[in-house]
């Protein structure tokens, strides 16, 4: 009985999941770890999110010496720093603005090296030897140390302008793995029948090649997704992130190297070092059982 | 009237290799052809896999750069630059090798078929829908397919969709690229009777590409074997296939096997005469390279690929 149920359900599947879309969905429902992870991440950002919401991010930043150093409270959930700033209001603010530039970072570097790849991969010939060495000039940069360099140059530092210079070296990766594939793509008979129909190049390309390789593109996107969530962090944790104006996970990291903060006053670092794992995870996690699904030998069912 | 001429077509393909990408020599896919199709009349290009043949389709309908020589089609030369491409594209078709990868995935059959008209003609949604129905129809597929998706229909149907989807526009000339050859026998009559029906009912031309000769001779009005590039030997049916005069020509019908067991020892016997032949006289019919030599005429139809002074020996 349940067998023919899940017979006629699977057979109904194969009807309507010619997306592939949904191959992606019910093997992500299947692998537990992944549902899990996926649940845990939307919890967390609609909680960051929402509670930034009411947060004045002003009050939080601001000095306080008579409350330096303290534990926690019930004034301050998870203690205070060494300018008497309340933890918890710097993990949500820092969360928030590492998520918000791993978004865009994600999306930005996506469409350029997506629409780069497929240009490349499908025109191929010199547009192809040209565009990539293009790439390949971006992609020999000192990637760290040129950031820096940004980010000591422009004066007014926002997550905007965060985000657009990581995106100008980050799209290269999703570039490559978007022409190769394109490079397959074009060969297929289903592309040759369109240019005999007089579908123009354009069209081809958005319309014929891309839904073809979509999957690939989500898969990459999230595992770009977990790497770009932690850059900020990086970043601010060696001093070349945001100001102390601005909240930020890194920040609070790099209060531990101060001897005296790691070994006494764990509330200041845990909190932002739990939850750069539990974010990087969570989202690598999801990524990867995507990957698995968009692999027929490897799914789970 | 031909509606399709071809003159001394050549598409080679550069071999490129070292530090700076030199191009250090040219595989000859296609070298110097030349035959003509009349309207309506099915003109059959057979040979060995790597032969060129597919080449010379991809040739005529743009999807492979030609390299020298001339096309025109109803009249005008497709290979100038100035000429109406888009016009030539209307009028000249193609259905594909394998009907598993002609058809995008992602497609619902509307879309696939509707495709060309969305490009050449400018139809509201209604007129659109009442076209497929109709063409639909003539592949004998009901309009309830409509929504469907490729992965829903076998491997005959799959290349009735690519059949519906190359008649659209009402083609002149439809180069069909081995389009039986990925399915199973039964299939094959199914869809070749049905290309057949199609030529009676909407004056079609055909190019048709094959390496199966039973079809061949059960398809086409006249036929060209090919070798290397080459043209071997041309004619019509009857003069290629109770008369072949070119050794590769006698080799490839030998080797049709014959139904009739009573006729094993007589076809045994004409296997090893033509292998006799070949062994003996083999430099008579291929160059030192290996290739085939410059087409002679024998009748008004039939031409064969042979050297000046052999026919005297003959």
């Amino acid at each position: 009985m349940e067998l023919d149920k899940k017979e006629t359900q699977s057979q109904q599947n194969m009807e309507h999941n010619s997306t592939g879309l949904r191959i992606l969905w019910t093997e992500l429902v299947r692998d537990k770890l992944a549902l899990v992870s996926l649940i845990m991440l939307i919890v967390i950002v609609v909680f960051v999110y929402g509670i930034s919401f009411v947060m004045d991010q002003d009050e939080i930043v601001k000095v306080d010496l008579f409350s330096i150093h303290e534990p926690p409270s019930k004034e301050f959930i998870l203690g205070t720093d060494y300018g008497g700033r309340d933890v918890f209001g710097q993990l949500i603010i820092g969360t928030r603005n590492s998520l918000s530039i791993g978004f865009i970072v994600t999306f930005l570097s996506g469409v350029i090296g997506v629409i780069f790849g497929l240009v490349a991969g499908y025109f191929g010939g010199h547009i192809d030897n040209i565009l990539m060495r293009v790439l390949d000039f971006f992609q020999v940069l000192p990637f760290i140390m040129l950031v820096i360099v940004f980010v000591s140059i422009v004066p007014n530092y926002t997550i905007v302008a965060f985000s657009l210079i990581f995106t100008a070296f980050s799209w290269m990766g999703i570039a490559r793995l978007i022409r190769s594939k394109a490079l397959q793509e074009k060969e297929l008979d289903y592309v040759q029948a369109s240019k005999t129909l007089g579908t123009s190049h354009f069209k081809i390309i958005f319309r014929e090649v891309m839904p073809n390789i979509s999957s690939l593109i989500i898969v990459t996107m999230t595992l770009n997704l977990a790497s770009n969530i932690g850059l900020e962090s990086g970043l601010s944790f060696l001093g070349f992130g945001f100001p102390e104006s601005t909240p930020s996970l890194g920040t609070l990291l790099s209060y531990a190297t101060n001897p005296q903060t790691l070994e006494n006053r764990w509330w200041i670092w845990v909190p932002a070092a739990v939850m750069i794992l539990v974010l990087m995870l969570a989202v690598r996690n999801v990524g990867e059982a995507l990957r698995r699904a968009t692999d027929a030998r490897q799914r789970k069912g | 009237m031909s509606i399709l001429e071809v003159t001394n077509l050549k598409i080679h393909f550069p071999i490129k290799t070292g530090l700076f990408n030199r191009t250090v020599n040219h595989i000859k896919a296609v070298d110097g052809v030349s035959f003509q199709i009349e309207q309506g009349k099915t003109y059959g290009l057979v040979g060995e896999s790597g032969s060129g043949k597919s080449t010379i389709g991809r040739g005529v309908i743009g999807l492979e750069k030609i390299t020298s020589g001339k096309v025109i089609f109803n009249g005008v030369d497709i290979t100038s630059k100035n000429s109406n491409r888009k016009e030539i594209r209307k009028n000249l078709q193609m259905i594909f090798q394998d009907p598993y990868s002609s058809l995008n995935p992602r497609k619902r059959i509307l879309d696939i078929i509707a495709e060309p008209l969305r490009n050449f003609e400018k139809l509201t949604k209604k007129e659109e829908i009442k076209r497929v129905e109709e063409l639909l129809e003539l592949v004998g597929l009901s309009k309830e397919n409509m929504m469907k998706y490729p992965h829903q229909f076998s491997g005959g149907q799959r290349q009735r969709i690519g059949v519906a989807r190359a008649i659209a526009l009402k083609p002149k000339l439809i180069i069909a690229d081995e389009p039986v050859s990925a399915l199973d026998v039964s299939v094959q009559a199914q869809v070749l009777n049905f290309l057949q029906d199609i030529q009676k009912e909407l004056g079609l031309t055909y190019l048709f590409i094959s390496h199966d000769l039973g079809i061949v001779k059960h398809f086409c009005d006249e036929i060209s074997i090919m070798y290397k590039g080459r043209y071997v030997e041309q004619g019509t049916i009857e003069e290629i296939f109770n008369n072949p005069q070119h050794i590769y020509t006698k080799r490839l019908i030998s080797a049709i096997p014959d139904m009739n067991p009573s006729n094993r020892d007589k076809q045994f016997r004409l296997r090893k005469k033509v292998q006799q032949e070949f062994d003996q006289r083999y430099h008579d019919y291929f160059d030192s390279e290996g290739l085939a030599y410059g087409l002679k005429s024998v009748s008004e139809t039939h031409l064969v690929a042979l050297q000046e002074d052999v026919e005297k020996v003959w």
